[in-house]
């Protein structure tokens, strides 16, 4: 009898919920949670492309994003290094196209809500940014005509276009038509906003005054969380509900992409970005605001500088940084708080420093960073589209 | 009664009002800088600086003609500038517009105004907090 009551004792107790806490954040902290929201944004376009949020734009852009018949080899498609089970990233440290890529994939969720696009910033809309791997000869390796061509070519896809735009893809020059191609993928891809995570209930809860419902979040999540806008001031770049201010930093990492072989990140970013003939400042643009293009500034602190990353679902993107050189977000967090200074620019900014974190603060800046997933991340299906063709 | 007057006298020289600079820029937003005869007044568009984003300065020099105005920001504590360059276009009478600002750190922030005037450059700066 006394065994079987003390076995019922330890039965309650294994079954009890854990006590759901709150920690005492200050007002300073709320405030700085609460910048961190609300989230889904206001919806956005793709900036300078009039197709954007068009039905018929996008549904094009959805079968010209998964269609490899794009690159001339039949092999590559946008979404070989874009994958939709894996957040629109490609699981890689660094791509695959036509030839080994230096780069690791982004995810392309919410990048429509981007200043710039790609690591180096080296575009200022999506569609500007479809253009790079489609005609860069290591990535897709097309050219305008093949473009035109293989739109042409294809029943369905020259009906989308004509439904589109209101032509045939042979009723201008090739390039004309190419640019059209892009400003759909920018379409299709200016779709992609991720869903809410649990930080987002979280922030929610505590901004209305819910303590009941702020106080499921996990409390490693919250301890991570206190982290993460304080003594870590990863804030101060990952900012608001993007986790991001969207522009460029130096690390510290290791910046040599192959033997001898520097990566320039933002400083070739933005001498691409004034070569290229497909910014906001082109005529190829539909009237955009291309202040950002316009007064961007080439400083010789560029040098190795990328982009700093949106946090939200980075527990599904692995591995990180911008060639892939850590593998889980353990790694990233030890990179921070074991930080290299003497690898820092002489000449560059000065915010970080080791951030010395104990085993438990780095649990929990990692348990942390993991609410900021949606399984629906991985989970995108493409939408039934109509007949065309 | 003497005591009296003396602090009165102190205090309307303590709260002198400036000379009036900017008083067609938006008044809520609208603040100044002065360095003997020189006075920057100032006022962001839109009126609250907004962290992340481009926003442009409307500005009034006086005190002395300008030949020319160059407007810049950086963090002094974090050692780096702005990732943009300003653009500054002149309206004539003193009056200027800033365009191409953009604060992309949370924190304490350094406007810098570079006034050519009378042959020389003077350098008025204000700090700013944003959040």
């Amino acid at each position: 009898m006394r065994r079987s009551l003390a076995l019922l004792a330890l039965g309650l107790v294994l079954a009890a919920p854990a006590r759901a806490t709150l920690l005492d954040f200050s007002p300073e902290e709320r405030a700085a949670i609460a910048r961190h929201g609300p989230w889904p944004p206001a919806p956005a376009h793709d900036a300078g492309n009039a197709q954007s949020g068009r039905r018929e734009a996008i549904a094009l852009g959805q079968r010209l994003f998964f269609d490899p018949r794009l690159s001339p080899s039949g092999q590559v498609a946008c979404a070989s290094c874009h994958v939709p089970a894996l957040a629109f990233a490609d699981g890689r440290a660094r791509s695959q196209g036509l030839a080994a890529l230096d780069r690791n994939a982004p995810s392309l969720w919410n990048a429509v809500h981007e200043r710039w696009q790609a690591w180096d910033g080296a575009a200022d809309s999506l569609w500007s940014q479809s253009i790079r791997p489609l005609l860069d000869t290591r990535e897709m390796g097309a050219t305008p005509a093949h473009v035109q061509a293989a739109i042409g070519a294809d029943r369905e896809l020259a009906c989308r276009y004509q439904r589109t735009f209101g032509r045939q893809p042979s009723a201008q020059g090739a390039e004309a038509t190419m640019v059209d191609a892009a400003k759909a993928i920018g379409a299709f891809v200016a779709t992609l906003v991720s869903p809410r995570t649990p930080f987002d209930d979280f922030r929610d809860a505590l901004v209305r005054g819910d303590r009941l419902a702020a106080a499921r979040y996990p409390l490693p999540a919250q301890r991570g969380l206190r982290l993460f806008i304080g003594k870590g001031q990863c804030a101060l770049c990952h900012l608001g509900p993007r986790f991001s201010n969207g522009e460029f930093a130096d690390t510290g990492l290791a910046f040599f992409s192959r033997p001898g072989a520097v990566d320039p990140g933002r400083h070739g970013g933005i001498e691409a970005l004034r070569a290229s003939a497909y910014t906001l400042l082109s005529t190829w643009a539909d009237g955009a605001d291309a202040t950002p293009t316009r007064h961007v500034q080439l400083q010789h602190r560029n040098f190795g500088e990328f982009k700093v990353p949106s946090l939200r679902h980075v527990a599904r993107t692995a591995p990180y940084m911008h060639d892939g050189q850590l593998a889980t977000l353990e790694d990233v967090v030890r990179h921070y708080s074991e930080l290299n200074v003497e690898r820092l620019h002489a000449d560059g900014e000065q915010i970080l420093r080791p951030l010395g974190l104990g085993d438990d603060e780095k649990a929990d800046l990692v348990a942390f960073l993991r609410t900021l997933n949606s399984p629906g991340v991985t989970s995108w299906r493409p939408g039934r589209l109509s007949a065309c063709g | 009664m003497k005591s009296t007057l003396a602090l009165a006298a102190a205090v309307c020289a303590g709260t002198a009002v400036a000379a009036p600079c900017g008083e067609a820029l938006d008044a809520k937003a609208r603040q100044r800088v002065e360095s003997g005869e020189l006075v920057v007044a100032w006022a962001p568009r839109p009126a609250a600086i907004p962290l992340d984003k481009h926003f442009q300065l409307d500005i009034a020099v006086c005190g002395a003609p300008v030949a020319a105005l160059r407007v810049d920001a950086d963090m002094p504590a974090h050692r780096h500038g702005m990732n943009y360059r300003t653009t500054v276009t002149g309206a004539g009478e003193g009056r200027f517009s800033a365009q191409g600002l953009m604060f992309h750190m949370p924190g304490r922030w350094r406007l810098i105004f570079d006034v050519d005037s009378g042959g020389r450059t003077q350098r008025l700066t204000q700090e700013i907090e944003v959040r």
